[in-house]
């Protein structure tokens, strides 16, 4: 499989849109990391390219082609809840898969488990929240998928654990696959994906490769003297995306020419002024938390 | 063939299996404990004769054992022809009494009992072993088929609940995942009432040899009665996967509804209201498959005939309804969504 794309993808419950006009394509051989907040539309989008949830309008295609029954049997998938039958062993799951699944390995799903240490004999019902995960994360990789679509595939696991998940990740990117993953853990998703798209409130946000837009963006620091004081014109300047204040602090995010408008500001009045690094949980913020209650927005464009 | 659905289906018949094994081992205890009472002798031991009774023992040429009792006193005369396993032929002449009628034939399961007078003395036969008619085997499968099918009636509630992602993410057609999980329950239905046949067949054989009669009204009821649980199974899958999130519900009140619809139903009201009420009910009865199951069909005397004159049209009911209630299942499982 070369590549999903997500078109247009809406899907409305009653006046609430859960995801509003999305749109993006996933490439194969990458780990694609989809963030956003509670509620943003993640899971929903998941379910729309599963067709576990008929979208309102938009297409998800799959080598330009749409969902199919016999496509399933080329994804595999880890919803971010529980879904194992509390009632059957981790046995059973395993050969629930192999009947459902012509190309998933037995023999691989029992090598992941006791790699995350769950003993393959106990039922589901006795097992921890993280245990669970790993099953599911262990089904899922012994699938031999093309497409591994993964909704918080770390959540109740260890640090050890989460890094194994991350590593398994790279590694299906590495033989060809496409991985994409949602995860509340920047940190991880920083680690794996080369791509991410961060939504809000149903809408794509910001995308990119995460190397490019953490080398496109500085944020510029500086601090007036007093409280009352102009900022020149910079704010106009099409290289600031954003501006937020806070008392005699200004930051300002930057898209190209920070040492420039580090010099406008001190030119301005303030001192102390610096150019500072992002992150992808800076870049993050920044997409999705437009302003809090002590910041003031002056300025504020699309990312 | 549905994995989950299949273990299901599993946990369920083992069940059912250890409750009839249960019953077979009860049903040995007994044997054991009635042994020495099973023969001839001491059944006439246990009988408080005349003092001028007289008992007379032989073994005829094909090994029967006969026992003749005659009580002079009494005027009555017994024959005991003891086939063993294979059953007795008891023939008893007494004088007639009140109790006794002109000419009756009676069956009780493997009993058959005819009684006729002549003159002033009737003559009784018993003859043990004979041909159980298969609709007594099928009512008691029947009722452990129903059971089962009630517990089993919520295959696709039961994925709706908590499981659709791993339903539908699998590589085959919805229609085809419903038809599939459907299937192994019918299967799983039609061995728990197959399961229970045997087990009333071992019970049978502990104490003679059992045969079985399917002609007439028997074969009739194999058929309704492999249809009925069919048709129930199908209404409640139905109605747990339309109303998914009370599908326990739906499977706990379905037999007290059903009953109280169906009493409702046959009563004769004596007013308005209720005769409103009756037929509010019998209207809904005609969904419930229960209401096509019966047998019998009531005479203008008062008697009970064994009619088959509407029996293939009860038949097309329980087919019919077990076809649409599987569809509506199937159809509203289409429009599922996670």
């Amino acid at each position: 499989m070369n590549s999903i794309t997500i078109s247009n993808l809406r899907k409305t419950y009653g006046p609430i849109a859960a995801v509003d006009g999305f749109t993006i394509e996933i490439p194969s051989a990458s780990v694609f990391g989809l963030l956003g907040p509670n509620g943003a539309g993640k899971t929903t989008t998941f379910k729309c390219m599963l067709g576990l949830t008929r979208p309102t309008s938009g297409t998800v295609l799959y080598d330009g082609r749409p969902l199919t029954p016999a496509t399933l049997a080329r994804i595999a998938y880890v919803p971010e809840r529980n879904v194992l039958y509390d009632w059957m062993t981790v046995e059973n799951h395993i050969e629930m898969n192999r009947r459902a699944f012509s190309a998933f390995d037995p023999a691989r799903a029992v090598e992941l488990l006791e790699s995350f240490n769950v003993d393959k004999r106990r039922r589901v019902r006795g097992l921890s929240k993280g245990m669970r995960t790993a099953v599911m994360v262990a089904l899922a990789f012994a699938q031999n998928a093309e497409v591994l679509v993964l909704d918080e595939p770390t959540s109740g696991l260890d640090p050890v654990n989460q890094r194994h998940v991350l590593s398994l990740m790279i590694n299906e990117a590495v033989r060809g696959n496409a991985v994409i993953f949602s995860s509340h853990q920047i940190g991880q998703v920083e680690r794996a994906a080369e791509q991410i798209a961060v939504m809000d409130r149903g809408r794509l946000v910001l995308q990119g490769l995460v190397d490019d837009l953490k080398g496109d963006r500085k944020i510029v620091e500086g601090i007036f003297p007093d409280v009352r004081f102009t900022l020149d014109g910079i704010t106009s300047d099409p290289r600031v995306a954003r501006a937020d204040r806070t008392e005699r602090i200004v930051r300002l995010l930057v898209t190209g020419g920070a040492e420039d408008i580090a010099s406008r500001l001190s030119a301005a009045g303030a001192t102390g002024v610096r150019v500072l690094d992002l992150n992808l949980e800076d870049i993050f913020l920044y997409a999705v938390s437009p302003t809090t209650s002590t910041d003031i927005v002056v300025k504020e464009s699309s990312l | 063939m549905n994995y989950v659905e299949w273990l299901r289906v599993r946990n369920c018949l083992r069940i059912a299996a250890i409750i009839l094994a249960v019953l077979v081992v009860l049903a040995v205890i007994l044997r054991v404990s009635v042994a020495r009472y099973m023969s001839t002798e001491a059944w006439i031991a246990h009988m408080a004769l005349n003092a001028g009774s007289k008992e007379t023992h032989t073994v005829l040429p094909d090994g029967t054992k006969r026992m003749m009792l005659d009580d002079p006193a009494d005027r009555t005369h017994v024959i005991v022809d003891d086939h063993g396993y294979a059953g007795r032929h008891i023939v008893i002449t007494e004088p007639s009494s009140r109790e006794h009628e002109e000419h009756s034939h009676v069956n009780v399961g493997s009993i058959q009992v005819s009684e006729s007078r002549h003159g002033d003395l009737t003559t009784t036969v018993v003859d043990t072993n004979g041909a159980v008619p298969m609709m007594y085997y099928m009512a008691i499968a029947d009722l452990a088929a129903l059971v089962v099918a009630t517990i089993l009636a919520a295959p696709l509630a039961r994925e709706i609940d908590g499981h659709l992602e791993i339903a539908l993410t699998k590589p085959i057609s919805r229609v085809r995942y419903a038809l599939g999980v459907i299937g192994v329950d019918v299967v799983g239905i039609l061995a728990a009432s197959f399961l229970t046949i045997v087990a009333l067949y071992l019970c049978q054989l502990l104490f003679e040899s059992p045969r079985l009669d399917f002609s007439g009204i028997n074969a009739r009821a194999v058929a309704m009665g492999l249809a009925l649980p069919l048709a129930w199974y199908a209404m409640l899958c139905a109605a747990t996967t339309w109303l998914s999130r009370a599908y326990g519900a739906v499977q706990g009140f379905a037999w007290p509804v059903a009953i109280f619809i169906g009493i409702l139903a046959a009563i004769q009201p004596n007013n308005t209201v209720a005769l409103f009420v009756h037929d509010v009910a019998w209207v809904i009865s005609r969904l419930d498959p229960l209401s096509y199951v019966s047998m019998a069909q009531p005479a203008l005397n008062g008697s009970i005939s064994y009619a088959d004159a509407n029996f293939a049209f009860r038949m097309s009911i329980e087919v019919l309804l077990f076809v649409v209630y599987g569809a509506l299942a199937v159809w509203q499982w289409q429009r599922v969504e996670a």
